[in-house]
This record gives C-alpha cells, structure tokens and sequence, in this order.
C-alpha cells in the first residue's frame, strides 16, 4: 500500500537527494537537484540500496559518501534522505555576484581562452612592463618597436653622432703650398667601419683685389676631396677669386666620406695662395671700421649609420 | 691699430701663416710649420705703407656713380668726376 500523506521532502529539516547512480565505484558525490549537497554528518543521512537500508556501513566528507567498497553496477538506489541543515556546495548559474569573488580570486585560467574581451573593457591603470609585450627582437636603448611587432634598430641612414668646430679668431697665409688653417679641424671615431662621415665645412676668407686662392678637405693628412689633375693646376676642393681687397667670400665644402675604419680620424682644412695673402675669418683690409666685418668658420662632422 | 698680420709679414719674411688677432695669441709659423719668434716692438711701430690705398677704395664713389658723373661731365661740359677723384686723393695722400 502506498504511503498516504504529505512528501517526505516536505518535512521540516527533511531533503530528499538525488538518487545515485552506481558504477562500480565504492564513493559518489551526494546531490540535490543537480547541486552538489553537503550533509551534516553521515549519521544524518538514511540510504537505501535494493530495498535494504543503509546504517554504519558508508561514511562522507565534503559532498562525497564512501560505501567502503565498490557498489555493483546493477544495483539501485531506491532513496536518499538527508536529517537536519545540509549545504548544498554547487551554487545555480548565474547566482555568483561580485561581492561573493574574494580579491584577487579571478586566475587567468578561469579566463576562457577564446574570450573574446572587448577592449572598451580594459580600462587599464598602471605601467605595461616591456617584458608583457609579445614583439619579439632586441628590447634595450638602441631599438625600436616596429609595425610588424618587432624590436629592432632604426633602419639605415641614421644620424649616430656629430662633432662640430668654430673657428672664430683670425688667420692668414701667403703660402703657395698648402698651409693647415689652424683650428679648422675636427675629429671623430666612427662606430662602425659601415659608416659614413658626412662632412661640412664653411670658410669666410679674402683677399687682396684679383689675387687667387683655394681650400681642400684632408682626413688625417690625406686629401679626400679635390679637383682631377690636369697638368699644373692646382688642385683645391673650393678655389677663389678675390675681386677686391674690402671684399669677403663664403664658400662651403660638403663632402660624403667613407673612412672605413672604426679608428679617430681628423679633418683638416688647408689653404694656398697663388700670390698675395688669404685671410680666414676676416677681409683683406680689415679697415678698424664697421664695414670691415670678422666673421666664423666651422667644420662639422656627422656619422650616419649603414 | 695697426694690421698685426700684415705688419708680421712685413717685418718677418720667413712668416708663412699666421693665427691669431692680438699679440698674446698670434702663432707665426714658416713655410716648414716651424714657429717664428715675433720682434713685438718693431711689428708695433710698422706703419702700413698701403693704408692711403685702403682708406682710398672706401671713399671712392662706386663704379656706377662714377660712369653717370662721367657720363653727366661729357653732357654738361662739367668736371664733377674728376673733382670727386681728385678730393679722395687730396684727402688720402701717397706717403
């Protein structure tokens, strides 16, 4: 005969748990309406098995009840009861609120990997260390992050150092042979054997009226910028016409060189007359008047990288 | 003041290059690169012989000016160019 009344499960301090399902296995986790279920204690609980009641034979920790030895396949769990408060261990989906996550409690392995975050999401606050960036290549003091997501040195044609000179004092020479302009020099050590050594050079200079003169380019007592030889003319990198004694001249040389070396390596300039004196930096005359001007001149030297 | 470098070369034949705008740091060096000692006395009393000629090309009138008096004089019967000349000379005489 039936049981006549209200359910079991509805007594006070009274839950009916699922069923289980048997194995084989001699543990299973205990279970309330799909919900993981955590009971007091297992005298708490009334099991039965193939119409037989279970009492002293199983025990449980946590959610799980040990029957201390496999349970057959075959056999049936007729019903669970569970006496008193138990706790059931699985929360519902979609019940987890952020006041229940502890700080710091979300690992990056609950993060799905192919979550799709939207960026509008990550409102970071902080610095991204460069060892978080996932380019690849060199990160230090000489490279660059670049459009494919590599570090690298910038690209050829960079500027890796200048050394520059001002003459501002006064010089002269009658020589016709080739005299060092004292202070036009500068010198530098190329940082790679590849590099090559722009050179810049502007003299202020004159001269009396319809005498001749030039300047040319030596690196380290070596003429490097000339004119070709052509029988005895003179060969000079600017050469110059003074076409009055009051009158100054400014004329550049500029020069690509290629010194091959990583060793220093000294520019100098040189000048020859072919007659009356040159003069750098000033006139000729050089009249105590403010229409006699005093002028600089410098030489510049820049590396640029291969 | 006198022009140091000029007056350098004048006294000192030897001197090639010059380097320098006072007495305290002009370096004067030979044709050989050698340095040349400088008698500052008699560089200091050297007078510029030339010095009627610079102060001539500075007050004489440009060449364009110079061709329009002549120009002018050949027209009017005048002598204005001449007279210009001759007062920049008057003015600067030959020592």
């Amino acid at each position: 005969m039936a049981y006549i009344g209200r359910d079991t499960d509805k007594i006070s301090n009274v839950e009916v748990l699922d069923n289980i399902t048997f194995d084989g296995s001699s543990s299973y986790t205990l279970q309330k309406g799909g919900s993981n279920f955590t009971p007091s204690s297992a005298n708490t609980l009334l099991v039965s098995i193939n119409g037989v009641v279970q009492a002293g034979n199983f025990t449980v920790s946590g959610s799980t009840i040990d029957f201390g030895t496999a349970v057959a396949g075959t056999s049936t769990c007729d019903f669970i009861l569970h006496y008193g408060i138990g706790l059931i261990t699985s929360v519902s989906d979609g019940t987890v609120t952020t006041a229940k996550l502890g700080d710091s409690a979300v690992t990056n392995a609950k993060v799905n990997a192919s979550a799709a975050i939207d960026y509008s999401k990550l409102n970071l606050t902080g610095n991204i260390a460069l060892a978080d960036l996932s380019a690849t290549g060199t990160k230090d003091a000489t490279t660059f992050l670049r459009g494919d997501n590599t570090f690298a040195e910038a690209g050829g044609g960079k500027v890796l150092q200048v050394v520059s000179t001002e003459k501002s004092d006064t010089f002269s020479s009658s020589g016709t042979s080739f005299q060092d302009i004292t202070g036009l020099t500068a010198t530098i050590t190329p940082s790679s054997t590849s590099s090559k050594i722009l050179v810049l050079v502007n003299i202020s200079s004159g001269a009396d009226n319809g005498y001749k003169y030039g300047f040319r380019l030596l690196r380290s007592g070596t003429v490097i910028n000339e004119g070709d030889s052509a029988s005895s003319r003179k060969l000079v990198s600017i050469g110059l016409h003074s076409g009055s004694s009051i009158s100054f001249e400014s004329s550049s040389i500029v020069y690509l060189d290629s010194p091959n070396t990583t060793s220093s390596r000294q520019y100098d300039i040189q000048g020859s007359t072919e007659g009356s004196n040159f003069y750098v930096n000033r006139t000729y005359t050089d009249t105590d008047a403010a229409s006699h001007m005093r002028a600089t001149s410098n030489i510049t030297l820049i590396e640029i990288g291969a | 003041m006198a022009d140091l470098h000029k007056a350098i070369r004048a006294i000192h034949n030897s001197v090639v290059s010059i380097n320098g705008d006072t007495q305290e740091n002009i370096v004067a060096k030979d044709n050989d690169g050698n340095e040349v000692s400088i008698n500052w006395s008699s560089v200091n009393a050297w007078i510029d012989p030339d010095t009627y000629k610079y102060n001539r090309e500075q007050e004489y009138p440009s060449i364009q000016e110079q061709l329009d008096m002549q120009y002018w004089d050949k027209v009017n019967g005048t002598t204005n160019w001449e007279d210009a000349i001759a007062k920049v000379k008057a003015d600067n005489p030959k020592p």
